[in-house]
């Protein structure tokens, strides 16, 4: 992989989050919501350097290379609908971010993770672990090669189920602009009844969270694939040169 | 100029993958695993638990560390003095809590530093996130050895006084010449239990 472009420009303005975009809790049907979320009032802050910025070198630490999911091995291809992941990442300006680390994990075509703590009835396959990890390149563009993943129960006294989505982690170059979400399919019926996803009040924001399905014509024979842009918080004050 | 609102938050899961983590990740000390650690600035440990309502232990938690190097400096262009940052000091790690909830990094003592807000005291910033948690969870610890600046710290004043000694942390001897500081982390309860937690 190419390190030799200059680090990622860096945000220097922090608006708070616009009303209706973070998830409301407790979920129903979540019982972990009751009983780790803060009951006590967050404390605000002023944003000083430490919240400002971020490990800009971090893919030292975190090797970058692994962004083909499907294929684990010559000849241990993964089962299930192979698919291509890839889109932007930016800031809300728009502005590409360069640099930015982003992990990506998920369930395999059955819906079973490979994790020690997923011991659902349901096969693993032995050529997929599903997750990977890439550093965004001068567009701030990012890609995968994965199988679309399936849906699983979630194992609570009145079952529900979680639709087929990816789990996505951004690690961009403030602590502020740091981003834990999840990303849907588009047309899924399962999405309008996932207690995660409706926990995000905005239909908007909803809507942002679901990708966006390349047309075959553009893709070819080999894999189905869709775009997802993924906007961090923060702006930058003055454009760049 | 177009304006584009952040993509929401949501929680982690309880799947955070271990195939993520390798030997060193929460290791602040060393730019990458093959690294040898900075030799700037006092070797520390900070331990302690993750627990939720009625403090039961959080399991696969996934902690992330982030701070100043041990002059308080940051390799970041938003630091002035960035140019005299230590070279060999990350300051950033990342742990995930056993079945029994805990967790440890091994870091430096973080040097303060001088912000438009105010004289910042040695600290470290703690993000948490596990099931459960739908946005993420933003803990500061403090240092007891630093008393005066700890009183003067803009963030730490911000805290009601009854609740600023749940984020300074508790020295608990030493392991491998090492000081150890203990941080125990209590997601929900009451005003007494509660760990002191800053908005996003």
């Amino acid at each position: 992989m190419d390190t030799n472009f200059p680090p990622p420009p860096f945000p220097d303005r922090f608006e708070p989050f616009p009303e209706g975009i973070e998830p409301a809790v407790p979920i129903e049907g979540y019982p972990n919501t009751w009983t780790h979320t803060p009951a006590q009032p967050l404390i605000r802050r002023p944003v000083t350097r430490t919240e400002a910025t971020g490990p800009l070198e971090l893919w030292r630490k975190l090797p970058c290379d692994e962004s083909n999911l499907a294929v684990l091995g010559p000849g241990r291809m993964a089962q299930g609908q192979l698919m291509h992941m890839s889109g932007r990442i930016l800031d809300e300006a728009g502005r590409p971010v360069r640099g930015a680390v982003v992990e990506l994990w998920q369930a395999n075509a059955a819906g079973r993770y490979y994790h020690p703590i997923d011991q659902r009835d349901a096969p693993l396959d032995p050529n997929f672990v599903g997750n990977g990890r890439v550093r965004t390149d001068e567009e701030g563009r990012y890609a995968f090669f994965t199988i679309k993943p399936g849906a699983y129960p979630v194992p609570v006294k009145d079952t529900w189920w979680r639709p087929p989505h990816v789990h996505f982690s951004v690690l961009g170059p403030s602590s502020l602009s740091r981003l834990v979400t999840q990303m849907y399919f588009p047309g899924d019926p399962m999405n309008e009844w996932d207690r995660i996803l409706q926990s995000i009040p905005d239909a908007a924001a909803r809507d942002r969270l679901v990708a966006r399905q390349t047309h075959p014509a553009e893709v070819g024979d080999g894999w189905i694939a869709f775009t997802h842009d993924i906007v961090l918080r923060g702006r930058y004050a003055t454009p760049e040169a | 100029m177009d304006t584009f609102a952040p993509v929401s938050q949501h929680t982690i899961g309880p799947f955070f993958p271990r195939t993520f983590f390798t030997e060193g990740d929460n290791d602040l000390t060393r730019l990458h695993a093959g690294a040898q650690p900075t030799a700037r600035g006092e070797a520390i440990l900070i331990r302690g638990r993750v627990t939720k309502e009625g403090g039961l232990p959080c399991i696969n938690m996934i902690l992330e560390a982030w701070q100043a190097d041990a002059e308080g400096r940051f390799k970041h262009p938003a630091d002035p003095e960035q140019h005299l940052a230590d070279p060999d000091f990350l300051g950033w790690g990342r742990a995930w809590t056993d079945a029994e909830g805990h967790y440890e990094f091994r870091t430096l003592m973080p040097g303060g530093y001088d912000d438009p807000a105010g004289r910042r005291a040695p600290h470290v910033n703690l993000t948490v996130m596990g099931a459960g948690l739908m946005r993420r969870v933003l803990a500061t610890l403090f240092f007891p050895d630093f008393t005066e600046a700890n009183a003067a710290d803009p963030l730490l004043v911000l805290v009601p006084e009854a609740r600023r000694a749940k984020i300074v942390a508790v020295p608990e001897g030493e392991r491998d010449g090492a000081r150890v500081f203990r941080f125990d982390i209590h997601l929900r309860g009451g005003v007494e239990e509660e760990t002191p937690f800053f908005e996003d």
